[in-house]
C-alpha cells in the first residue's frame, strides 16, 4: 500500500466522520481523538460508518470487528482499513 | 426493613465484608471498603460545612468512586445530584446554580471547564486526578479522605422522607428540571425489585445506564441491597454490540438492565447465543418502547432468560411492569406496560375526569403511593401541575403523580402505552422536551423563530429535527446552528437536521403548528 493511498483513505474517513460530527455539533475532530468519548459516534452512527467503510473500500466487516480498537478514532479506522486491504 | 438508603450498604458490609461490591474499569471495592470509604467522605463533608439537606454534585465519569461519593453524601445527610459528565459545561453550570449546590465531587478536567463564578461560592470541591492549576479556595483532593474516621458514619437522625437525590431531566421551558427523590421514594422501588426479581448475593448486575438516568437506581441499590456485585459497563464500549456481549460473558452477568436500544443492537449485531451466557437469567428494560420484532428476536436468541418491561417516569422511578409472555409474543403488535408494581396504584383518568374502568378506555396514567416524587427542585408551580391531590380521595390529603402519558386499559387488566399529551419525546431512553431544543436554538441572536419535532428511529426511538427562521440579514448554516446547540444541549438533543425557512407555520392563535411543521419538512436525510 503506497503512502498516497494510505493518505487518501484517511481523507475519505475523515470527511465522512465530519459529516456525522457536525450533526452532533462537534466542529473539530483530530485524527487521534476518541470518537466515543467526544460523542461523535452514537449507537446508530457506528453502523452508518461501518456501511460507509464497507462500500467505499470494498471490504467486508464482521460484527466481531466493530470494536473501539478498530473504530475508536480516525487513525484507528485508517489502520483497520489498511489491514483489510493487505 | 431499611428506611434510609445507607442502611442497605451497612447491612451488606456486615454480612459480606470481603465480597466485591463494585467493579469498574478494572478497579474493585469490597463491601467493607465501600462502607469505610463512604464513612470517611461523610466525615470530610461534615467537617467542611456540608449539612443535612444540602446538595452535593457528582460530576465525573462512572467509577468505583461514584458509589463512594453517593453513599458518602447520603451519610452526611445531604442529597446527591449526578451530572451527566459529557454534557456541555454551561448546562452543568446551570444545574449547579439551580439547586444551589454546596459541594461538588469532580475531576480536574471538568472543574477546569466550569465557569469560575459557578463554583467560586461553593463551599467545597473534592477533586480527583491531577491537581488544578488555578488556585481554588475551597478545593480538597480525593486522597484527603484517608485521614477521616472510617468505622462509622456521622450520627444524624435521618428520616425516610429526607431528600436523597435530584435527577435533572429535560424541561419544556428551556432549562432542565430537577426531580427530587426521597429515601422512601427510592426504597419503595428497591424493595419491590428485590422481592420481584429475587436478587441474591451471587448475582452479578450490569451497570449500563448513566448515573443521572434513573435506570441506574436499580443497578446500584439492588446490587448493594442483595450484597451482590455491580459491574459498571465501560463507557467506551457502549456503542459496540460485540464488545458489550463479551462484557456480559466475561463478567458472568446474571441480571442486565438497560434501554431497549442497547438490546436491539445486541440482538442484531452481538452474536448472542444462549451457550455464551449460562448465568444470564433476567433482562430488564425501560425508558422507551421496545420494537416488538426486535424483542421477538432477542427472546429467540436467549430462550431461557426472563424478560421484563419496566415503565415509569423519573418522578415515580418505575410504576408498572410487564413480564414478557413468550407464548404470546409472536401474535403481539405492541408490548403492554403491564400493571402496578407493589406498594403502588396506577389508574387512568379520561377527558371527563373519570377513572377508566372498562377495557378499551383511554386516559392519562396517574400514580399513587410512596414512590411519587417530592416535586421539582425550586419550582413549586411546576410541581403543582403534575403532583396533584388525588381526585378520588375525599377524606384526607394525598398526592398523586400525573404522568402525561396516555394509556389504554386492556381486558386482562394490563395497560398499553399510547403516547404523550405534550411535546416530550425519548431519544435513547432519555427524555427530551422539544421546548428545550427550541429554547436552545432561540438563544442564538440571529434566530427569530425555532420549531423542533421528532420522527421515529429504529435504534434510538426518535430523531430530533428542527426548523428555524433567521432575523433579516442574518446568515447561518445548518452546522453553525448544530454547533451552537451543542453548547447548550447534550449531544442526543442536538437536532440531526436543521432547516432554514423564512417563517414557521403558525396556528390561527399564533402558536407554532407542529403538525404542519412535521408534514411540510422532509426528513429523509
Amino acid at each position: 500500500m503506497g503512502k498516497m493511498e494510505s493518505a487518501l483513505i484517511k481523507d475519505q474517513v475523515r470527511e465522512f466522520i465530519m459529516t456525522i460530527a457536525v450533526r452532533r455539533g462537534v466542529a473539530k475532530v483530530a485524527d487521534d481523538d476518541s470518537l466515543t468519548s467526544t460523542g461523535v459516534l452514537s449507537s446508530m452512527a457506528i453502523f452508518r460508518l461501518v456501511s460507509f467503510v464497507e462500500e467505499t473500500f470494498s471490504v467486508a466487516i464482521d460484527d466481531d470487528e466493530i470494536t473501539s480498537e478498530n473504530f475508536g478514532s480516525i487513525n484507528a479506522i485508517q489502520e483497520f482499513v489498511l489491514g483489510k486491504l493487505d | 426493613m431499611a428506611y434510609h438508603l445507607p442502611q442497605l450498604l451497612q447491612r451488606s458490609a456486615e454480612q459480606r465484608p470481603q465480597a466485591t461490591a463494585v467493579w469498574a474499569r478494572g478497579c474493585t471495592l469490597t463491601y467493607r471498603e465501600l462502607e469505610e470509604r463512604s464513612n470517611q467522605l461523610a466525615h470530610l463533608l461534615r467537617e467542611r460545612g456540608i449539612q443535612k439537606g444540602d446538595r452535593v454534585g457528582l460530576y465525573f465519569p462512572k467509577s468505583v468512586e461514584s458509589l463512594v461519593a453517593m453513599f458518602g453524601i447520603l451519610k452526611a445527610g445531604a442529597a446527591y445530584v449526578p451530572l451527566d459528565p459529557e454534557q456541555p459545561s454551561a448546562r452543568a453550570g446551570y444545574i449547579i446554580s439551580n439547586c444551589k449546590m454546596k459541594g461538588l465531587v469532580t475531576d480536574s478536567l471538568r472543574l477546569r471547564k466550569l465557569d469560575h463564578e459557578t463554583i467560586e461560592h461553593r463551599a467545597l470541591q473534592i477533586v480527583s486526578g491531577e491537581p488544578v492549576e488555578k488556585e481554588l479556595r475551597n478545593s480538597v483532593s480525593w486522597e484527603a479522605l484517608g485521614s477521616y474516621p472510617s468505622d462509622r458514619p456521622p450520627d444524624l437522625q435521618p428520616a425516610t422522607t429526607d431528600l436523597a437525590y435530584i435527577l435533572y431531566t429535560s424541561g419544556s421551558t428551556g432549562e432542565p428540571k430537577g426531580v427530587m427523590i426521597s429515601h422512601q421514594n427510592a426504597l419503595t422501588f428497591v424493595e419491590w425489585c428485590a422481592n420481584t426479581f429475587h436478587v441474591r448475593p451471587e448475582d452479578q448486575l450490569s451497570g449500563h445506564a448513566s448515573l443521572h438516568f434513573d435506570l441506574s437506581v436499580f443497578d446500584i441499590y439492588n446490587a448493594i441491597e442483595a450484597a451482590a456485585t455491580l459491574h459498571i459497563v465501560p463507557e467506551d464500549i457502549l456503542i459496540f454490540p460485540t464488545s458489550v456481549a463479551k462484557f456480559i460473558e466475561t463478567h458472568n452477568i446474571s441480571i442486565w438492565y438497560s434501554v431497549p436500544g442497547a438490546l436491539v443492537q445486541l440482538a442484531q449485531h452481538g452474536k448472542l447465543t444462549k451457550e455464551r451466557f449460562p448465568k444470564l437469567r433476567t433482562i430488564l428494560f425501560a425508558g422507551e418502547v421496545f420494537p416488538i420484532k426486535h424483542l421477538q428476536k432477542l427472546a429467540e436468541l436467549l430462550p431461557d432468560v426472563e424478560l421484563y418491561n419496566l415503565y415509569g417516569p423519573t418522578e415515580t422511578n418505575v410504576c408498572t411492569y410487564y413480564p414478557v409472555d413468550r407464548s404470546r409474543l409472536a401474535e403481539m403488535e405492541a408490548l403492554p406496560i403491564g400493571r402496578a408494581c407493589g406498594n403502588t396504584e396506577v389508574f387512568a383518568v379520561d377527558e371527563q375526569g373519570q377513572r377508566v374502568i372498562h377495557a378499551g378506555g383511554a386516559g392519562e396514567l396517574y400514580v399513587r403511593g410512596p414512590s411519587v416524587t417530592l416535586g421539582y427542585w425550586g419550582d413549586p408551580e411546576k410541581t403543582r401541575k403534575t403532583v396533584v391531590p388525588n381526585p378520588f380521595q375525599p377524606n384526607f390529603a394525598e398526592n398523586v403523580y400525573r404522568t402525561g402519558d396516555i394509556v389504554v386499559l386492556r381486558s386482562d387488566g394490563d395497560f398499553d402505552f399510547l403516547g404523550r399529551r405534550d411535546h416530550q419525546v425519548k431519544v435513547g431512553g432519555y427524555r427530551v422536551e422539544l421546548g428545550e431544543v427550541e429554547a436552545a436554538l432561540l438563544r442564538h441572536s440571529a434566530v427569530s423563530e425555532a420549531g423542533a419535532f421528532a420522527t421515529a428511529d429504529p435504534t434510538d426511538g426518535s430523531r430530533i429535527h428542527a426548523v428555524v427562521a433567521l432575523h433579516n440579514g442574518s446568515r447561518l448554516s445548518e452546522s453553525d446552528l448544530q454547533q451552537h446547540c451543542a453548547l447548550h444541549l447534550p449531544r442526543y438533543m442536538v437536532p440531526a437536521n436543521i432547516q432554514l425557512r423564512e417563517h414557521l407555520p403558525r396556528t390561527s392563535t399564533g402558536k407554532l403548528d407542529r403538525v404542519r411543521l412535521k408534514a411540510e419538512v422532509p426528513t429523509s436525510s
